[in-house]
């Protein structure tokens, strides 16, 4: 109770210019890095890394949430005018926006994705503001070996989460846990895969791989596809949007339901909680149960405003569960809580099941300010700046680019002001570039770089305070859970065959 | 087909994780009696990095050769992109971050666009990284190399 009381009262925080300025630039980057396609609200969060150097942390952590909540949302309003979700969160959003844009009522549509975000955001945050706080001294009764089995857990559904790639993924993840092994070894003083550079010896450090992965690499990603956008900047010309027919009718809304908007926020919820699953499960998830519940199945993919309804509560809540395993437990749930779990790890603080109760102070601000851009932000940029919000995709695309490139590689030198770091940011990023231009889902290869410390030292740990007897693992109850937590989403998600799509989404 | 761009991609993740295995194999033995070594981890992590790749490979060998539309051209843009940075990133400290950015923004310009309209782009870039320069050093209190010291 008292965390939620000092959620409530972290508010007073964003009337303070500094922290209310970087929370209302973050929520606008964060919109327009996800409006335009091919850019991201983590590419956002990826520049502004470097940035935090010079931030409190409470700034930096209340600027990355509105990052996000934005990141979320931004993408419905392309997806919605033109057909082309600029986030992959918002592609089911697009099945019915688009449509409804057909039928002449695209601002109508962009106010339900809206409404749906608002809500999603909101119920997300609340969630997370109740729940984590139990999460968090729950986590603490996990000792050693339960602490090893919970991070394989998250290594091991991370990966087979990626159905129908689940070697590349693995392949990925071991890339990954290769990097976390570079340098000074956690237990024993001697240096691994150093090959005499000492600039390796403290291994390789997060900033860069952030940096490389997701900036540099989009940037690589882009010259290599070069994509013709002549023809989204044609489509967003002939879209005009008035600012009073945002307001979605309440007959609409009462057809949509409170039922439908709960349930969406719940999926999302709970698979955001889940390692590596993201808002663009979240959102299909939410979308198929919608049109399996629908009384009229037939009208989704022709202008439903519930499929946009389903589709955005959804991946807004995605936000709320993503930081469950963050904040409790250390586990970043998708790329964005990844950066954040950077921005704390920059600033000397250890994520973990200690965070809650020693740096609750911080961790407040932070939720504080994404529920904010859930409940303010996200109705008012629509309405102040959502019929401008659309020329975006005409902004040039070679300017962009080489600014993207400037700040990216300048933002590696930042934190210890080596060039070697630069390298080492261009080495990712081409790494990076050629595991996603070959299909490897760059999302296990993070998790397993930034897992893979604690894993190997939590292993040790386990196997010393054992005498080396690996069933250790199986006699003590808190690793035993997560064992069997895990044999459970091999069953889901690797041994059971998968659930019909509908023809709907199949279709499309 | 033994040799595409994926294969390759395959075969050097293949040789990478075979020297991770041999470095990691040169660290010592595995497990003493005092429990695990830190060469025990890294074997295993590059065991596993072999096995995924040699499934990939088996998979790719057995899958039907795609074949590529005859028309279509390569773009080597990013190959560009990349030397660019590391010659950027060569030039950063003895050049000073007002040429060597100057130089790396308009050239990035160059490859994301046409070679036209120059002057304009010069200007552009200038701007860019003016911006840039007040945005660093004087908003968030990082120190750029200049010429000036």
């Amino acid at each position: 109770m008292d965390f939620i009381f000092l959620v409530f009262s972290s508010f007073s925080l964003l009337a303070d210019p500094v922290n209310f300025t970087y929370v209302i630039l973050g929520f606008v980057i964060g919109t327009i890095f996800a409006a335009i396609p091919g850019l991201t609200a983590t590419l956002a969060m990826a520049l502004l890394l470097p940035l935090t150097y010079s931030l409190s942390v409470e700034t930096a952590l209340m600027a990355c949430a509105s990052i996000y909540m934005a990141g979320m949302c931004g993408g419905s309003i392309t997806a919605t005018t033109i057909n082309i979700p600029g986030a992959p969160s918002s592609m089911m959003t697009a099945l019915d926006g688009y449509p409804m844009q057909l039928q002449g009522k695209g601002a109508q549509a962009l106010g339900h994705a809206a409404l749906g975000s608002m809500f999603g955001g909101a119920v997300g945050a609340l969630l997370l503001i109740a729940v984590a706080p139990f999460v968090a001294e729950l986590s603490l009764l996990v000792k050693t070996t339960g602490k090893f089995s919970l991070l394989a857990f998250a290594l091991i559904v991370v990966v087979i989460a990626q159905r129908g790639r689940i070697p590349q993924a693995g392949l990925a993840a071991c890339i990954g846990l290769m990097l976390a092994t570079v340098g000074l070894d956690a237990m024993e003083p001697i240096t691994r895969f150093t090959y005499g550079y000492s600039s390796l010896t403290a291994g390789i450090d997060l900033m860069p791989v952030i940096i490389g992965t997701f900036a540099i690499a989009e940037v690589l990603t882009q010259a290599s596809a070069r994509t013709d956008i002549s023809a989204a900047t044609a489509a967003a010309d002939k879209v005009k949007i008035r600012r009073r027919d945002f307001l979605p009718p309440l007959s609409d809304i009462r057809k949509i339901g409170f039922g439908c908007y709960f349930k969406s926020c719940l999926i999302g919820y709970f698979v955001g909680t889940l390692p590596g699953a993201g808002g663009s499960m979240g959102s299909f998830l939410a979308y198929t149960e919608a049109v399996r519940t629908s009384d009229e199945p037939e009208t989704f993919g022709k202008g439903n405003p519930k499929g946009i309804a389903a589709s955005e509560s959804a991946n807004n809540a995605v936000c709320g569960g993503a930081m469950v395993p963050m904040l409790t437990f250390g586990i970043p749930g998708d790329p964005i809580t990844a950066i954040m779990l950077g921005v704390l790890v920059i600033n000397g603080i250890q994520p973990g099941p200690q965070l809650m109760a020693d740096q609750a102070g911080l961790i407040a601000p932070m939720l504080a300010a994404l529920l904010f851009s859930a409940v303010v932000l996200i109705p008012l940029t629509l309405w102040l700046i959502g019929p401008y919000f659309i020329k975006i995709v005409s902004v040039r695309k070679d300017v962009l680019y080489a600014v993207i490139a400037l700040l990216a590689v300048v933002g590696s030198y930042v934190a210890t002001y080596s060039t070697f770091q630069m390298f080492m940011a261009l080495g990712m990023g081409v790494l990076a570039f050629y595991l996603r231009r070959n299909g490897f889902p760059v999302i296990t290869m993070l998790l397993g770089y930034i897992l893979g410390p604690n894993l190997e030292e939590f292993l040790r740990r386990s196997l010393a305070l054992s005498n080396g007897d690996p069933t250790t693992f199986f006699t003590n109850p808190d690793s035993l859970f997560f064992v069997a937590l895990t044999l459970v989403f091999v069953y889901f998600l690797v041994l059971r065959k998968p659930t019909k799509v509908p023809a709907v989404i199949k279709a499309k | 087909m033994l040799l595409n761009r994926q294969m390759i991609f395959l075969y050097v993740t293949l040789a990478v994780s075979v020297g991770y295995l041999v470095t990691a194999l040169s660290l010592g033995a595995p497990i003493t009696e005092s429990g695990l070594t830190p060469a025990f981890f890294p074997i295993l992590v590059g065991s596993a990095a072999i096995v995924f790749c040699s499934v990939l490979i088996v998979q790719a060998l057995r899958a039907e050769p795609e074949t590529a539309p005859a028309n279509q051209t390569r773009s080597y843009t990013h190959v560009w992109v990349v030397v660019a940075i590391f010659f950027y990133i060569l030039a950063f400290k003895p050049m000073g971050y007002f040429l060597s950015s100057g130089l790396f923004v308009f050239a990035l310009i160059l490859l994301f666009s046409k070679f036209e309209k120059l002057v304009f782009k010069a200007i552009i870039s200038i701007a860019i990284v003016g911006v840039a320069f007040v945005m660093f050093q004087q908003l968030f209190g990082v120190r750029l190399p200049t010429l000036w010291g």
